[in-house]
């Protein structure tokens, strides 16, 4: 299995870079790209990280960093459009 | 060795950490304040790292057992897996904030180099396979003391370690030199600095992985782990792998987009 996923996060890999040479609108292919790359960290916490088997108290820990990660984006955002 | 923590003796601590933890001040203290300082600083360093190796191999680090009482509302979690979460979970805000940070700026910029030109993108992918293949070599170092396979863990552990540092050699042997050469430095602007800061702490990050990697290939010689004693394996693996996801988001935010 885990070499299964090793297979899918490689493959992955190589779809952003190919995604990168597609013609499109940038953004559009950047949040492509960055969704890849967020699929493939979740697998990684999933799976090689065993967060899907352990107990989901757990990830109570990772995600509240997320969330305070988001938070800050937020807040860069909001400053960012305030023309700071 | 016993497995009867409740009477473990009292001898059986080391100053290792808070040795460590000293010679961190003084290296970064000497890198602000007097260069020669920071010497004394890795010396101290190097001097913590070995007493940890060596109390690792005499079992210095074992953990209590606590009544549940004394674990609610954390009483499904060892205090090893708390306390490599908690860790995780500053470092998860570390990476963030300078993640944010750097596509503040890099927004809020009017001009950008085009990533795929600054950057080689071919040797970057190879490096992220790499970094990807050495998590899955960790996985099989795991899966395979689980099972009592010592020989199968040594073998991880040196395809752990053998990947993680062919990252660091291509990184700071062969792409950041490239970088250098072509003007593109920390201080060649904000796109350098943040490029180098950015990668430059990833790579510390992998480097001290390293070290813990060879921490427990030490171990695994000395009869440090069985089928029921490897939390070690576990925990060290948990930072391996999230060095991993950081490099995740760094691959395609400073080469692909």
């Amino acid at each position: 299995m885990y070499v299964g996923i090793w297979l899918g996060l490689v493959v992955a890999t190589v779809a952003e870079v190919v995604t990168r040479s597609l013609a499109g609108a940038a953004s559009l292919l950047a949040l492509i790209i960055l969704l890849i790359s967020s699929g493939k960290a979740i697998t990684i916490a999933m799976y090689y990280q065993h967060l899907r088997y352990e107990d989901k108290r757990l990830a109570i820990l990772p995600i509240a960093a997320v969330v305070g990660v988001i938070f800050l984006a937020v807040a860069a955002a909001m400053t960012m459009s305030m023309g700071m | 060795m016993t497995e009867d923590y409740e009477h473990r003796e009292e001898s059986k601590s080391t100053y290792a950490p808070i040795i460590l933890a000293a010679g961190i001040a003084v290296l970064l203290f000497g890198f602000v304040i007097f260069l020669p300082l920071a010497v004394v600083g890795g010396i101290i360093i190097g001097a913590a790292v070995f007493m940890l190796f060596k109390d690792g191999a005499n079992e210095k680090f074992a953990e209590f057992k606590e009544s549940v009482e004394e674990k609610w509302p954390l009483e499904f979690l060892s205090k090893e897996k708390l306390g490599i979460w908690l860790f995780l979970v500053s470092e998860i805000l570390i990476f963030g904030g300078l993640i944010v940070a750097y596509v503040y700026v890099r927004l809020s910029s009017n001009s950008w180099p085009v990533a795929t030109q600054t950057h080689d993108v071919i040797l970057g992918m190879s490096n992220t396979i790499i970094l990807l293949t050495s998590s899955l070599a960790m996985v099989f170092a795991l899966y395979s003391i689980r099972g009592g396979n010592i020989k199968g863990l040594r073998i991880g552990l040196i395809g752990t370690f053998s990947l993680g540092a062919a990252f660091l050699v291509i990184k700071l042997g062969i792409e950041w030199p490239q970088y250098y050469r072509n003007g593109f430095t920390i201080s060649s602007g904000l796109p350098g600095s943040t490029y180098f800061l950015l990668t430059g702490l990833h790579a510390a990050h992998v480097g001290a992985g390293l070290v813990a990697v060879g921490y427990l290939l030490f171990r695994s010689f000395h009869g440090g782990f069985t089928n029921t004693k490897h939390s070690a394996v576990e925990n060290i693996g948990l930072y391996w792998h999230f060095v991993d996801i950081v490099w995740m988001f760094l691959f395609p935010l400073f080469y692909l987009i």
